[in-house]
């Protein structure tokens, strides 16, 4: 991409820079005295501060001289700088669970031991192993053995009772030992073991202990009328057990202890309504009703005026909270102040998620998947404080700097440097704080929206959903294919393909979930199968990006008819997805629309469009007829 | 899984280990080192056994009570665990488990890193 050489007496170096909310990209190019543009040379770098204030000044001036280094350029060379016009866009995310399993009086053990003994049920009383010995033969048994018993011991304190005539059905123990106590026992039976809190086990209680087969899972304890049938329970006590028997499901062993009041609850948590004000209207809907309810309310306040959430929840922080940073970065000394009035939520995306929490009352670490709602927000101003940055760049570079452009007319103008498209002509631009929407109609007509929810929202639902806990792990699960290690020298990619290595793979990946990042393979840190984990990143992709890609071209589209539309160029980072682009264009294709990822200037991909539109759109300008532009 | 043991392996490490692959379901046979084991530190043991063993797998335990898992695949200085002569009866239970977790293709447990 090199251009004519600094001989060229009329060339003009020019630097387009677009300050995004995550990243800031120049396009570094000459034009010639005919208005003729060469591109010499691009880069990227991370946005310092919040978009759109004078905090991305270092940012912006990192990307231009690394452009300039690129194509071998000095700052004294270049005639001007030119930045995008951008409101600021802030956007915050909040999760609020709404479901909550709590187990009281100890009535239910369902956690998921990787090695429970022996196979089958045994109903009893429960008795502590340390009174084994005092027990009279006759009622059956189920035997709780604390921490601290060898499993030797253990299994010849039961084979001593059961000599005597104890019948013991059953055994709950704290340890991992269960396959080696059972494989000691005279006579076999059903053993969890791994129950952190066995001390909590209620005693003297009718209790059922069932393990099912390998491969297989329980049967009875997982069926309320096999609840009903071992503990002798009338239709109204069987209503009443019936959670138990849905949280047991899908287990291979389980321990359920008949307590005078126990029970195992699924409760709602009420986390306030939010409120949504537009369209002439002012809305409420309960948080907890989900991210339909949610969304069919944002459809009929659109467009939105503002929103606001019940203090003291998540949601209503995270609202509260956007506020409040967007009113400190637009607060700067010797201007005036921006009214409150100005500064509002302008959209609102819910979506529903599921949260592994763990169960309260549990005594082996029990996790139960809980509903909660995600909400990606976002306030914009119509304040910006761009021509600010233009005048630091300026200072800081030793060039002139001006505003160049609005960022979505530049972004499509952009996006018409990717081969193969035309007028008319919409973008998305796949962010990592917002969705962004702009269509130029054939007139050259150009509107634009932001839709709020994007990247950060997908990496934020991997991370919840799969209890990672980790972020940077949660945004490479979402950047990068799966694969199993099936042996130390080879993995199983996701679509089934077998890959050898000559090296070993390092121990602590072997038999794992990875996600095969430059680095080498780096493990997912869930018990959870690869399907699982592949299920979740796409289901993460689809309930934001599909969501907003529609939801963000209806508001630009004539009439909000998708038909309407002809070219659609994904743009931005997430559009360098392996995944995303394809989600979008299967469901933008019975809409007869072409969709693809754009390629900037033939060689950028999706990256570049504003800052090569700003170039574009200069060159094409009334300045180009003079030697030197006018700042 | 075959385990090999120094003559004057410490009993209740050799215990541990395979209660460990017990718990597991792999079932372990425990033979003195051919030669001696003399002139092998846990580790030697370890892979001398999973080159004899059906399933590939071998756990080594020498004089001082040291222990190492091995994988007849695997270089020899690369074994998946090791534990040192002062580890704990958990660690010794650990690496019996992370043997058998090599033969069944299971993500080994956190622990005892080479
Ligand atoms: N190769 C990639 N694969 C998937 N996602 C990516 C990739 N590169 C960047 N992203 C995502 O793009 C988002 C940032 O997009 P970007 O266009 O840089 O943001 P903005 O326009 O808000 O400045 C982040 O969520 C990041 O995870
Ligand atoms: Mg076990």
């Amino acid at each position: 991409m090199r251009g004519p050489g600094p001989a060229e007496p009329a060339e003009r170096l020019i630097v387009g820079v677009d300050i995004g909310n995550s990243t800031t990209e120049a396009c570094l190019a000459s034009i010639g005295p005919e208005g003729a543009v060469s591109y010499l040379g691009t880069d990227l770098t991370r946005t310092t501060g919040v978009k759109g204030t004078p905090d991305n000044t270092p940012g912006a001036l990192t990307a231009i001289r690394g452009a300039l280094a690129r194509a071998g350029r000095s700052a004294g060379e270049v005639r001007t700088v030119l930045l995008n016009e951008a409101t600021p866009v802030i956007s915050g995310l909040a999760m609020e669970t709404i479901t909550e399993t709590i187990i009281t009086e100890s009535t239910m053990i369902g956690h998921n031991p990787t090695t429970p003994g022996g196979e089958g049920l045994g109903v009893g009383t429960t008795r502590s192993i340390a009174e084994l010995g005092e027990q009279e033969p006759g009622e059956p048994v189920v035997c709780v053995v604390p921490h601290g018993w060898d499993f030797d011991d253990a299994a010849a304190t039961i084979n001593a009772a059961v000599q005597r005539g104890v019948a013991v059905v059953a055994a709950i123990l704290a340890g991992d030992d269960a396959v080696l106590i059972t494989n000691r026992l005279a006579r076999a039976v059903p053993v969890v073991d791994e129950v952190a809190a066995v001390e909590k086990v209620p005693l003297g209680m009718l209790a059922a202990v069932e393990v099912a087969a390998p491969g297989r899972t329980i049967r009875t304890l997982s069926n309320s009328y096999g609840l009903a049938t071992v503990f002798g329970l009338d239709p109204a006590q069987t209503r009443q057990v019936s959670p138990v028997a849905r949280a047991l499901t899908g287990n291979r062993s389980a321990v359920v202890v008949r307590t005078p009041s126990g029970d195992v609850t699924d409760r709602r948590i009420p986390v306030g309504e939010l409120v949504l004000r537009g369209a002439g209207k002012t809305l409420r809907v309960d948080v907890d009703a989900g991210a339909e309810a949610i969304m069919d309310v944002v459809g009929r306040a659109q467009p939105l005026d503002d929103a606001h959430g019940e203090p003291g929840t998540h949601v209503g922080g995270m609202l509260a909270q956007v506020r409040d940073t967007m009113a400190d970065v637009m607060d700067l000394p010797g201007q005036p102040a921006v009214p409150v009035s100005e500064i509002a939520i302008r959209d609102v995306l819910a979506v529903d998620t599921f949260v592994p929490a763990d169960v309260r009352g549990g005594l082996a670490g029990e996790v139960a998947l809980e509903n909660a709602v995600a909400l990606a927000a976002m306030v914009s101003t119509s304040r910006s404080r761009m021509q600010l940055v233009a005048d630091l760049v300026s200072e800081g570079l030793g060039a002139a700097a001006e505003i160049g452009g609005v960022e979505g007319e530049m972004a499509v103008s952009g996006a018409l440097t990717t081969p193969g498209v035309d007028r008319p002509v919409a973008v998305l631009d796949l962010g990592g704080g917002s969705t962004d929407a702009a269509l130029l109609t054939r007139e050259g007509e150009c509107t634009a929206v932001h839709v709020a929810g994007a990247g950060e929202l997908v990496t934020k639902l991997i991370d919840s959903e799969l209890a990672l806990g980790d972020r940077e792990v949660a945004e490479s699960v979402k950047w990068f294919p799966l694969a199993k290690v099936e042996s130390f020298f080879h993995i199983r990619h996701e679509d089934g393909t077998v890959q050898f290595f000559d090296e070993p793979l390092p121990p602590h990946v072997y038999a794992r979930v990875v996600v095969l990042t430059p680095d080498g393979p780096a493990p997912v840190g869930t018990r959870h199968g690869l399907d699982h984990v592949r299920r979740v990143r796409r289901e993460a992709k689809r309930r934001v990006f599909v969501v907003n890609a529609l939801r963000a071209l209806r508001q630009v589209a004539p009439g909000g008819n998708l038909r309407a539309l002809e070219f659609v160029v994904l743009l931005g980072g997430s559009a360098l997805d392996f995944e995303i682009p394809d989600m979008i264009a299967d469901a933008l294709a019975p809409h007869g629309i072409v969709c693809g990822t754009g390629n900037v200037l033939g060689t950028e991909g999706p990256r570049n469009a504003v800052a090569a539109g700003l170039v574009r759109t200069y060159a094409a300008g009334p300045m180009r007829a003079a030697p030197g532009p006018a700042t | 899984m075959l385990v090999y043991r120094h003559p004057s392996a410490p009993l209740p490490v050799l215990r541990e280990v395979c209660a460990g692959a017990e718990e597991e379901g792999v079932p372990t046979e425990v033979v003195d080192a051919p030669g001696g084991g003399d002139a092998q530190d846990a580790t030697a043991l370890a892979h001398a056994a999973a080159l004899e063993s059906r399933l590939d797998v071998g756990i080594g335990v020498d004089a001082s009570g040291a222990a190492a898992v091995h994988h007849a695949k695997l270089p020899e200085d690369r074994p998946p665990a090791t534990t040192g002569p002062d580890a704990a009866p958990p660690d010794w239970r650990r690496a019996g488990r992370i043997g058998a977790r090599v033969v069944k293709g299971l993500p080994l447990m956190e622990g005892p890193r080479p």
